[in-house]
C-alpha cells in the first residue's frame, strides 16, 4: 500500500501555491495602475508608458515576493489618495496645504516628511532602548515606527511629486532631482531594505545600528530644509530631463542604501567581537545576533548594492551618452561611481575566492561608505564637473 | 523531531581546499593581481579628479611650484586618463581577466553539466556536508524517494548504479551560476574592447609616427596645419562646433593633448534657430535648435529639432545639443564721447566678435566686442521681490566690449541696454573693471522723464564747455553795481575753474586742490565758499538744461521732485566718471540677436559594444549573486553481510557555503532519515 502513496507528499504539493491573497494583490495593484493610466495616461508618452507599465509588474513582483510590501503598499496608496482627494476639494491650489487640516499637519509633502524624520529619530532610540531591556514589546514598537516614518516618507515623495505639479505644470517632475529629495529616497529606500533583513534574518538587535545612519541622514535633512530652504519646489534643469534619470537615481539608491546597512553592520560586528575578546559571556554580545549572522548579511546587503549599483552606473553611462554626448568622460562624479563600483568589486572577490571573513571585512565595509559618501556628496562639495545638481 | 535534530549531527566544515597547483599564467590570472589592479586604478581615479586635469602648465606651477609641478608631470598626474601607466593599469587588467577565464571556462562549463554522480563513497564523506545512518528501508524505495525530494526542490537529478549494486542519486541544482562567473569577467573584457574602440589610441599612434599634430595657435581655418586634420573615414570622434544662426558647418574640433585637430564630417550641418526658454523663475527651461543635415547621399536634408537630452541619431553619429553663445549679434551703437562739448555721438555698426579701431582726441582705440546677452537672471531684490513675488529678476540686455589703447592696457565693460529700477528710480547701467578677476564697479545713469540718457549727455556736454557755461552765468548774472570789473571778472574765473576740476576729479578733485594750495587755517571758510560756489554753478546749468528742454520756462521756476533727485544721481554719476576709463559711453541704440549653437558630435562605433558588454555584466552579476551552485547526493550502498540493511549516505555542497546550505542540508537530511524510519523504530547513525 505503502508502494503507492509514498510519493504522494510531492505529488500534491503544488509548488508555488496561488492563494486569493495573491490573486487580491495583483488585482489591485492593476486596479492602481489602470486608474493611474485613466487619470493621467493622456500626459504620458511611450517611455513613460512604458515605465508605469514596468512599475507594475516590480510591485505585483515585490509584493508577492515579500508579503509586508503589500500592506505597504496599500496604505501608501491610501493615504496618497487622501492627500490628492484633499487638494482636489481644495480646487487644487497648492495653498491648500496651509489650509486643510489634513494636508497642513499630516499629509502634505513637507508635514508627511517631518513626521518621517520624528519618526526615524525615536525609532534609532527605541531600539537602542529594546537592544537594552530585551523587550519584545519595544522591539515591536521600533519596528512599527520604522514602518511608520516609511509610509510617511513614501507618501511625501508621492504627494510632492503632484505638488511640483500643482505650483506649476512646467516645474512637474517625479521628486528624485535634487539632494533634498534623494536624500529622502534614501532614507526610505534604507529603512525598508533594512526591515526586510530584520524580517529575514531575525536580526532586529541591529536596528538601532542602522537607524543611526538613518538618523544621521534626518539630521541632514533638517538642516537643509532650515538653513537652505532645499525643500522649496523648483523646476528642473534642461540636463536633468531624462527618462533615464527616473530610473537611474533609484537603482543608485538602492545601492546607497544597501552599503550603508552593509557598513552599520559591520560597525555591529567590530563592536560585538571586540566586547566578545573582552569577556566571552558579555550580556551585550549575548544580545546581538551571531558573528555568523552579521557577516552573512553584510556579504548578502553587498551584493544587493553592487547589483543595483551595477545597474546605476549602467544606467548612468547610457544617460550621459544621451546628455553629454558620450557614455564615460570620466567627470568626477562618473569616476567617483567607478572607484565605488571597484572597491566593492574588490571586496567581493576576496571574500569569495580567498574566503576572507569576519573583522577585515567589517572594517572594510565600513570604509566602503566612507568612499560611497564621498561619491554620494563629498563631488558635489569639493569637485566640480559636469554633474550640475544637488550643490550645496 | 527535536531529537532527530540532534541526532543528525551534521558534519558540516569549512576545510579549507589545499591550493591549486601553479600553473603558466597563474599570475597573471591570479586573484592577487586582480584586485592590486583594481586598487591602483581606484587611486588613478582619485587623482584624477582631485587634481584638476588638463590645465595650463603656468597654472600648475603656481599650485605647486616648478618642482612638483615638474615631478606630477612626468608622472602624467595632470592626464592621468591618458598617462602611459595609467593605460597599462587597464591593458593587465584586461589581460589579467582574460587569463582568468581562459583558465577557468573550461572547468566551469564542465562543472555545470556534470552530476558527480560517480564520486566515490569516501569523496562524499570528505563533502562539507554529509551523514550516513543505517536502514533497512528497500533499495528501490529510497532511491525514487531521494528523486522525488531533489526533483521537488527544483534540482535536477542522475542516478548511477554501481556494479556492487550501490545506487547515488545526484541532484544539481542553480549551475547558472558558472554562468554569472563567465558573463561578468567575459563582459568586463567586452567593455574595455569596446571602449578601446572609442578611445584615441589611433591617434596616438599616428602622433607617434609622425602624421598627426595638434595645432596649438588660434589661427583661422585655412591656415592650419594640414597634419592637424582629419578625414571623414576617421574611425571614432568626439568632439564640438559653434555654428551661429543661419551658418553651417562641415568641421568639428577635437581637443587633443594641449592644441586641437580638426576632423572633417561627412556632411553639413546647418543652424536654422536656436532658441531658450526660460521658466517664470528666470531659469532655462530647455536650449533647442533647429538644425537641417544636408549630405550627398540624403535626396532630401533632415530636418530636425534637437535639445538638451534629445540628440540627433544620423548613421552612427549622434549630434548633441551642448552649449550655446553669441553668434554675431548686430549692433547699431551710438558713441558718446564724455569730455566733449559736443552732443552729437558717433554711430557705429558692427556685430559681436568683431573688433573695431576708433580713433579719438584722447588717442588710438581697439574695440573688442566680446558678447552680447540677451537676459542677465540675478537674485532679486527685497523691492523686487515684493514687487513681483519672484526670486529671480531679468535686468535685461547687456553688451560686453573691451577698450583696449594703445599700450594694450584694456577696460572691460558691462552696459546694460534698459533702464533698471532702484530705489523707485531708473538708472542705466554700465560696469567697468579692469582685471578679470575683479567684480564689475556700476555707474548708474539716471533716466530722464522720457526714459533716456539724452538729458544726461546735455548736461554733461554743457559741464564740458566752460566757455559756454561762462556766458549763460553773465547772461543770467550781469555785473551788479556795485561789483568792479575786476572783481566780476575773477567771481567768473573762479567758477569757470572749479566747473574744470568738478568735471575733471569731482567734488573729490575740489576737495584735494583746497587741501594742496589753500593754507590751512583758511580751509574751511574756503571750502565752505567753493562748494556753495560749484553748487551754484551746477544747479544753474542745469536750470538752463531743463529750460532747453521746455520742462521749465524760467531759471525762476519750481522744479519737480522727480527732477530734484535726478540732478543728485547725474552729479553723483558724473563725478564718478573720471574711474570710468576712456572717456567714452557705448549706447546700444538697436540690435538683432544672432545666436550660435553649440554641438557636439561624435563617431562612437564601440557605444553599442559597450552596452552589449553592460547587459552581460548586469545579467552575469545576478546570475553570480542569486543562483547559487548546490550538490546533493544519496548513496545507498547494501551491507554485503546482512540482507535488507544499507547505508545510506547524505551529502551536499554549495559553491558559496552560506548559512542556508546547511540549513537546506539539515532539512533534506531529516526528511530522509524519517522517511526510512516510518518502518523501524531505531534507526542507527553511523559516524
Ligand atoms: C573589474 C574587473 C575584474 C577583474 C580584473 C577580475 C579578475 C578576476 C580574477 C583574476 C579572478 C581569479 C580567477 C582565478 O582565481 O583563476 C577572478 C575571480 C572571480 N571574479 Fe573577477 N574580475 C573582475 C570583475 C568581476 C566582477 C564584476 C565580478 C562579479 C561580481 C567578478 C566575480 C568573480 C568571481 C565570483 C570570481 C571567483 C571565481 C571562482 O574561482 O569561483 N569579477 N576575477
Amino acid at each position: 500500500m505503502q508502494q503507492e502513496t509514498y510519493l504522494d507528499e510531492f505529488k500534491n504539493a503544488d509548488k508555488n501555491a496561488f492563494t486569493l491573497r495573491d490573486a487580491t494583490w495583483i488585482a489591485f495593484v492593476l486596479f492602481g495602475t489602470l486608474y493611474a493610466w485613466i487619470q493621467y495616461g493622456s500626459l504620458m508618452d511611450g517611455y513613460e508608458i512604458g515605465i508605469l507599465i514596468g512599475t507594475s509588474l516590480t510591485v505585483i513582483w515585490l509584493g508577492r515576493f515579500w508579503k509586508s510590501m503589500q500592506g505597504f503598499t496599500v496604505l501608501v496608496s491610501l493615504v496618497t489618495m487622501l492627500a490628492l482627494w484633499t487638494y482636489h476639494a481644495h480646487g487644487n491650489l497648492i495653498t491648500a496645504n496651509e489650509e486643510a487640516f489634513f494636508l497642513r499637519f499630516l499629509i502634505s509633502s513637507q508635514s508627511a516628511i517631518m513626521w518621517m524624520n520624528a519618526l526615524f529619530v525615536l525609532a534609532t532610540f527605541t531600539y537602542f532602548l529594546a537592544l537594552y531591556n530585551k523587550s519584545s514589546f519595544t522591539y515591536k514598537t521600533a519596528r512599527s515606527m520604522v514602518w511608520a516614518a516609511s509610509v510617511f516618507g513614501t507618501v511625501g515623495m508621492m504627494v510632492r511629486w503632484r505638488e511640483s505639479y500643482l505650483i506649476n505644470p512646467e516645474y512637474g517632475h517625479i521628486p528624485v532631482s535634487t539632494l533634498y529629495e534623494v536624500f529622502i529616497l534614501f532614507v526610505v529606500m534604507t529603512a525598508i531594505m533594512y526591515l526586510y533583513y530584520e524580517q529575514r534574518y531575525k536580526t532586529r538587535a541591529l536596528g538601532g545600528f542602522v537607524m543611526l545612519i538613518i538618523s544621521a541622514a534626518v539630521g541632514f535633512i533638517l538642516w537643509y530644509t532650515f538653513g537652505k530652504d532645499a525643500h522649496v519646489i523648483q523646476p528642473l534643469v534642461p540636463a536633468l530631463k531624462s527618462y533615464w534619470m527616473k530610473i537611474h537615481v533609484p537603482a543608485n539608491f538602492v545601492g546607497y542604501g544597501a552599503f550603508s546597512i552593509a557598513a552599520m553592520i559591520g560597525i555591529a560586528y567590530l563592536v560585538t567581537e571586540k566586547t566578545l575578546k573582552k569577556n566571552p559571556n558579555s550580556a551585550f554580545a549575548n544580545r546581538m545576533p551571531s558573528l555568523e549572522v552579521m557577516d552573512d548579511v553584510m556579504y548578502k546587503t553587498i551584493s544587493l548594492g553592487f547589483a543595483f549599483f551595477t545597474i546605476a552606473t549602467v544606467l548612468g553611462a547610457m544617460w550621459a551618452a544621451e546628455a553629454w554626448g558620450g557614455y564615460w568622460s570620466w567627470d568626477p562624479k562618473e569616476t567617483w561611481a567607478l572607484i565605488v563600483w571597484l572597491n566593492y568589486a574588490a571586496w567581493l572577490h576576496i571574500r569569495m575566492s580567498k574566503g576572507w571573513r569576519g573583522t577585515p571585512m567589517a572594517w572594510w565595509a565600513f570604509i566602503g561608505l566612507l568612499i560611497t559618501t564621498f561619491a554620494f556628496l563629498g563631488v558635489n562639495m569639493f569637485l566640480s564637473g559636469l554633474h550640475s545638481y544637488g550643490e550645496l | 523531531m527535536t531529537d532527530l535534530k540532534t541526532q543528525i549531527n551534521s558534519q558540516s566544515s569549512n576545510k579549507k581546499v589545499s591550493p591549486p597547483v601553479k600553473k603558466p599564467g597563474s599570475f597573471l590570472g591570479s586573484m592577487n593581481l586582480a584586485v592590486t589592479l583594481l586598487v591602483m586604478l581606484s587611486i588613478a581615479s582619485v587623482i584624477g579628479t582631485v587634481l584638476k586635469q588638463g590645465q595650463a602648465p603656468q597654472d600648475y606651477i603656481v599650485q605647486f611650484g616648478p618642482f612638483w609641478a615638474d615631478v606630477f608631470n612626468v608622472l602624467g598626474l595632470f592626464n592621468v586618463y591618458g598617462a602611459m601607466w595609467f593605460v597599462l593599469v587597464l591593458i593587465f587588467l584586461l589581460i589579467s581577466t582574460s587569463v582568468c577565464v581562459y583558465r577557468n571556462a573550461p572547468t566551469f562549463i564542465k562543472d555545470m553539466k556534470q552530476f558527480s554522480e560517480k564520486l566515490s563513497h569516501t569523496a562524499l564523506k570528505h563533502q562539507p556536508n554529509h551523514i550516513s545512518f543505517v536502514t533497512q528501508m528497500p533499495l528501490e524505495k529510497q532511491q525514487n524517494y531521494a528523486s522525488a525530494l531533489l526533483q521537488h526542490n527544483g534540482y535536477k537529478t542522475k542516478t548511477y548504479r554501481r556494479e556492487d549494486g550501490s545506487v547515488t542519486v545526484a541532484g544539481l541544482k542553480g549551475s547558472w551560476n558558472r554562468l554569472g562567473y563567465l558573463f561578468t569577467h567575459i563582459s568586463i573584457i567586452i567593455i574595455c574592447l569596446g571602449a578601446l574602440l572609442d578611445s584615441n589610441l589611433l591617434l596616438k599612434y599616428r602622433e607617434l609616427t609622425g602624421n598627426l599634430q595638434a595645432e596649438t595657435r588660434a589661427v583661422s581655418l585655412d591656415e592650419i596645419d594640414q597634419k592637424s586634420w582629419l578625414s571623414a573615414d576617421n574611425l571614432s570622434f568626439r568632439g564640438s562646433i559653434n555654428i551661429p544662426e543661419g551658418g553651417d558647418a562641415d568641421i568639428l574640433f577635437l581637443p587633443y593633448e594641449e592644441g586641437f585637430l580638426v576632423q572633417q564630417l561627412p556632411f553639413k550641418i546647418v543652424n536654422k534657430n536656436f532658441r531658450v526658454e526660460y521658466y517664470d523663475t528666470g531659469m532655462p527651461k530647455s536650449f533647442e535648435s533647429d538644425l537641417i543635415l544636408i549630405a550627398p547621399e540624403l535626396d532630401k536634408p533632415i530636418e530636425a529639432t534637437i535639445a538638451v537630452n534629445h540628440p540627433l541619431y544620423y548613421k552612427n553619429y549622434a549630434i548633441y545639443q551642448s552649449s550655446f553663445g553669441d553668434g554675431g549679434t548686430e549692433l547699431q551703437l551710438k558713441i558718446h564721447a564724455l569730455k566733449s562739448p559736443r552732443t552729437t555721438p558717433l554711430k557705429l555698426e558692427t556685430t559681436i566678435n568683431r573688433v573695431e579701431p576708433l580713433k579719438t582726441p584722447d588717442g588710438k582705440f581697439n574695440i573688442e566686442l566680446n558678447d552680447f546677452k540677451m537676459h542677465n537672471i540675478v537674485p532679486a531684490t527685497e523691492e523686487q521681490m515684493a514687487q513681483t513675488g519672484k526670486k529671480m529678476h531679468n535686468n535685461g540686455p547687456t553688451i560686453i566690449f573691451k577698450v583696449r589703447n594703445e599700450q594694450g592696457k584694456a577696460w572691460e565693460y558691462e552696459n546694460y541696454i534698459v533702464p533698471s529700477m532702484q530705489e523707485g528710480r531708473l538708472f542705466y547701467m554700465t560696469g567697468v573693471r579692469t582685471l578679470n578677476s575683479e567684480p564689475f564697479r556700476y555707474m548708474f545713469i539716471p533716466a530722464d522723464e522720457k526714459r533716456s540718457k539724452e538729458r544726461f549727455f546735455q548736461f554733461l556736454a554743457l559741464l564740458n564747455n566752460p566757455v559756454e557755461s561762462v556766458e549763460i552765468f553773465s547772461r543770467l548774472y550781469p555785473k551788479g553795481e556795485n561789483t568792479t570789473d575786476e572783481s566780476y571778472q575773477l567771481q567768473q574765473n573762479l567758477l569757470k575753474q572749479l566747473l574744470i576740476l568738478f568735471r575733471a576729479k569731482g567734488y573729490e578733485g575740489i576737495k584735494h586742490f583746497i587741501e594742496s594750495s589753500i593754507p590751512s587755517e583758511d580751509q574751511e571758510k574756503v571750502t565752505q565758499y567753493y562748494f556753495q560756489q560749484v553748487s551754484f554753478a551746477l544747479q544753474t546749468l542745469y536750470l538752463e538744461v531743463l529750460k532747453r528742454e521746455g520742462v521749465i520756462s524760467g531759471h525762476d521756476n519750481d522744479i519737480s521732485d522727480f527732477n530734484k533727485r535726478w540732478f543728485e544721481d547725474a552729479l553723483r554719476a558724473i563725478s564718478s566718471l573720471s574711474q570710468y576709463g576712456p572717456p567714452m559711453y557705448f549706447e546700444v541704440e538697436n540690435f538683432t540677436q544672432i545666436q550660435s549653437t553649440g554641438l557636439q558630435i561624435t563617431k562612437s562605433p564601440g557605444k553599442n559594444i559597450v552596452y552589449f558588454g553592460s547587459a552581460m555584466l548586469i545579467i552575469g552579476v545576478f546570475f553570480l549573486f542569486y543562483v547559487r551552485q548546490r550538490r546533493v547526493w544519496v548513496h545507498i550502498k547494501p551491507n554485503d553481510k546482512k540482507a535488507n540493511n544499507y547505508e545510506t549516505t547524505v551529502a551536499a555542497k554549495d559553491n558559496k557555503n552560506l548559512p542556508e546550505t546547511k540549513k537546506e542540508f539539515d532539512t533534506f537530511a531529516n526528511k530522509i532519515l524519517m522517511f526510512n524510519q516510518q518502518t523501524f523504530d531505531k534507526p542507527a547513525t553511523l559516524d
